[in-house]
């Protein structure tokens, strides 16, 4: 072959390619407004009996039977918005139309999905599974945070979280930290989800050796105010090799600390510790609300850190009598002045 | 020397300069859209999946460990929709975000019109020098209402990016976005673009938004209620050249776990580490890509196991330029600004200390986007030329140009084919035409021209000529039901 017969074949070859790519995109584009326009039409006969059931306002049952009854094609399409719907409802409305996709075999079907080939048909089973708050399939969906697709694992993460059984929070923890990694925010949610009966497991994981895990744990500690963690929460704060893993215990133990935890935060505001850390501590002295911190808070308004002064100021105004009299004697510094003014500011507004 | 033998001097030039350069050329054209290919792959494989998790942050509001960010707007003389960008960024979805507008010695109107709108009142903060600035800061204003969210700064006129570093110093939470004040946020942007950081708050410290060309769009009140493609062909031939450049190769390279650059436009960093490195640059031309380099070149010199993703959900619709004269300052000014930056982190090439970075991702952009106007203005050079000495027949010349130029379409039809499959923003059936005819026109004009620009902005820097912005003349955007 000559060099201007491979030029010849080459440019074939790629008008060709150019030509296929856009009939690509006309056919994607065409096959997606008909599916569109197929299943509304599917939909449309039974969306009043749809809205009926997601507001509440289907007493007697008719609307949920009208849609069990749907069959056909027109099933698979209400399944899909019932599963939307299923996502943005709660209380009686979500169990009617989990009832529907009882009904429709959608949930029996589910727990056998989970192990499909297709990664989709495994996510919509995990996310289904979560909706309709099926209990006894706790263990797929804790095999399932391990799965090799990612979305998967989100949507196991998510269904665990809405059944919201505790005894899974030590396997979701686990994963968070694990090689094939569930991501740490949906994880926090579905473990917000899971109630008191977490304490334990949250504690365990504040030395658990990822920082994520140490992060999620530390977070989640200070915001139901397990005081379960608060040991393991005062070594994470004066000796995690993580600076994000110390701040999130400052800021936990700001929220649920004791008396004897100034002590101990005020010494992360020293001069030789990290400026978010530093700032961290400041503010969760602050929350704890703690008088005793009062002289260590006053002595960091005139830190070279405009930033650190201003919490430190604003902290004090939220210790009370004693803090607002340490704000006196420095009345004119401007950090203790911008605080003042905000705070003033705010009060007028409530 | 006669004519006849310039002539047959300059043929026996061309054919040697032919002979040796068709077939790296050749090469070089070939490798470069299979690796754009590849990084449209790369992309395409995110999309999907990334698109339906981002619906689930949307309805669950973000979600427990999403972190507070701090907006971070410069203003320059921006009186005309400075407040609608304002009230727009305050009533983005987001459960914990801040604004902070930086006036950059405005000579107009820009802080009365805030002053009035917001109610504003002076406070004396003092902002800290976590990042060093060099001009003076005049005053700190907030609302009076003590509740909205909102910080202005008045600095003295010192440039874009000090003004950053000063919003940088005043933001108060874990993570930065850096905004420009006439650009539109879709309002759950932030929901989606904070999303990595939540599920990786250890590791994530940097993210790009994905950005789209706004002309031509329907906007109410700084929101876009109708995605439309422009009229004028300039700013259509930008929407494909957004769409295979910014979307398409920036989530490849993420995916791929070396991206090296993240717009100015739109760019969402962990303070602490922002700080760390020190803020933007502000003798950097290209003061964006600087920052991310310099964020990896520290990183990976302490050895610290850290990410930097893109987020390709389109997330921030800004105005391209609509005129010749404003579309060759921009393109000089990103041309010379990916030199110079290219050049002052050489060091980093071929180092295997910076990863994927060092090996792979800073030599593909000094062949691959440094060097490829210089190739190409060879080609557009040497072709009419070989042409005119008849040292090449033209069916052949011909079918070499329609063999680099398919290539090139090739690619802008794959980012189009992916674009289409996942997000497909342009509805109307005229748009997508009108896309596909533009990246043809592309082919035709437009990418010889940018390619002169580029090289003068190039050569402009070589001769340490002082770079001038220039004015970016904005036609608005077209707004409706105002």
């Amino acid at each position: 072959m000559t060099g201007r017969d491979l030029l010849w074949a080459s440019s074939a070859l790629v008008l060709l390619a150019c030509l296929a790519l856009v009939l690509l995109i006309v056919l994607t584009k065409v096959t997606r407004t008909v599916r569109e326009r197929r299943t509304a039409e599917l939909v449309a006969p039974h969306r009043p009996h749809l809205l009926a059931v997601a507001s509440g306002e289907d007493e007697g049952g008719t609307h949920r039977d009208a849609l069990i009854e749907v069959d056909g094609p027109a099933r698979d399409a209400v399944d899909v918005v019932v599963v939307d719907l299923l996502g943005k409802v709660r209380g009686a409305p979500a169990e009617e139309l989990a009832s529907v996709l009882l009904a429709h075999g959608a949930v029996d079907r589910a727990p056998h999905d989970l192990r499909d080939r297709s990664t989709l048909k495994r996510a919509r089973a995990a996310h289904i599974l979560g909706l309709c708050h099926v209990g006894a399939a706790l263990p797929l969906l804790v095999q399932a945070l391990g799965d090799p697709a990612p979305e998967v694992r989100v949507a196991a993460t998510r269904a665990l979280g809405r059944i919201g059984e505790p005894t899974a929070s030590a396997a979701l923890l686990a994963a968070v930290g694990a090689d094939r990694v569930v991501p740490a925010g949906p994880a926090a949610d579905a473990l917000e989800g899971m109630g008191v009966g977490i304490s334990g497991s949250l504690r365990d994981a504040l030395s658990a050796s990822s920082p994520t895990t140490r992060t999620v744990a530390a977070y989640l500690s200070g915001e139901g105010s397990f005081s379960r963690s608060l040991d393991a929460l005062r070594v994470a704060l004066a000796c995690d090799d993580d600076p994000t893993v110390r701040e999130a215990a400052a800021v936990a133990l700001g929220r649920m600390g004791r008396a004897a935890d100034v002590v101990a935060l005020l010494r992360e505001t020293g001069a030789d510790r990290p400026r978010a850390l530093r700032r961290a501590c400041a503010a969760a002295l602050g929350e704890l609300g703690e008088p005793s911190a009062v002289v260590g808070l006053t002595a960091l308004l005139g830190d070279p850190d405009p930033r650190l002064a201003e919490i430190a100021a604003t902290s004090l105004l939220l210790l009370g009598p004693a803090g607002r009299s340490a704000l006196d004697s420095a009345a004119s510094n401007p950090s203790v002045e911008t605080a003042r003014a905000l705070a003033r500011l705010q009060a007028g507004a409530a | 020397m006669s004519w006849d033998g310039f002539v047959d001097g300059l043929r026996t030039g061309v054919v040697w300069l032919m002979d040796i350069t068709s077939v790296p050329i050749l090469v070089y054209f070939a490798v470069i859209n299979l690796s754009y290919l590849l990084l449209i792959v790369l992309a395409s494989i995110d999309f999907r999946a990334q698109h339906r998790r981002r619906e689930a942050v949307v309805e669950t509001f973000g979600g427990a460990l999403s972190p507070g960010v701090s907006l971070l707007v410069p203003a320059y003389n921006e009186e005309m929709g400075i407040v609608t960008s304002v009230q727009a960024l305050l009533s983005l979805r987001y459960p914990r975000h801040e604004v902070v507008v930086v006036d950059d010695g405005s000579s107009d109107g820009t802080f009365e019109r805030l002053r009035a709108a917001f109610d504003l009142v002076p406070i004396p903060r003092q902002i800290p020098q976590d990042v060093p600035v060099r001009a003076r800061i005049v005053d700190v204003h907030v609302p009076r209402d003590g509740r909205t969210r909102l910080v202005l700064v008045r600095k003295e006129n010192s440039g874009r990016s000090e003004a950053i570093n000063v919003a940088l110093n005043a933001a108060t939470e874990p993570l930065v976005a850096m905004i420009d004040a006439d650009s539109i946020l879709e309002p759950d942007a932030l929901l989606r673009v904070t999303q990595p950081f939540a599920d990786d708050p250890i590791r994530m410290v940097a993210a790009g938004g994905a950005i789209r060309p706004v002309n031509g769009s329907r906007v109410v009140s700084g929101r876009i209620v109708k995605v439309q493609m422009p009229k004028p062909w300039l700013a259509r031939i930008q929407v494909v050249e957004y769409l295979r450049a910014f979307l398409l190769g920036r989530t490849g390279w993420s995916r791929f776990g070396a991206l090296i650059l993240i717009s100015g436009a739109f760019g969402l960093f962990r303070r602490d580490v922002v700080v760390e490195a020190g803020g933007l640059d502000p003798d950097s031309i290209g003061e964006d890509f600087e920052l991310v380099l310099r964020i990896h070149r520290k990183l990976h010199d302490e050895k610290r196991d850290y990410r930097v993703g893109f987020v390709p959900e389109p997330v921030l619709w800004t105005e391209v330029p609509s005129t010749l004269g404003v579309l060759r300052n921009q393109r000089r000014r990103w041309h010379r600004g990916l030199w110079e930056t290219l050049w002052a982190y050489r060091g980093m090439v071929l180092r295997p200390r910076y990863g994927k970075v060092g090996m792979i991702a800073l030599p593909y952009y000094w062949v691959f986007e440094l060097f490829a106007p210089l190739l190409e203005f060879f080609g557009i050079i040497i072709v009419p030329l070989a042409l005119v000495l008849d040292v090449v027949n033209i069916p052949y010349a011909i079918l070499f140009l329609s063999l680099a130029y398919g290539l090139a379409i090739l690619v802008t039809l794959s980012a189009m084919a992916a674009e289409e499959w996942s997000f497909h923003r342009h509805e109307r059936w005229r748009d997508l035409g009108l896309t596909l005819v533009a990246s043809v026109l592309e082919n035709i004009g437009y990418r010889q021209l940018t390619v002169w620009w580029r090289l003068e902005g190039w050569w402009a820097s070589l001769r340490r000529k002082k770079q001038v912005w220039g004015v970016m003349t904005r036609t608005g955007f077209g707004e409706a039901g105002e």
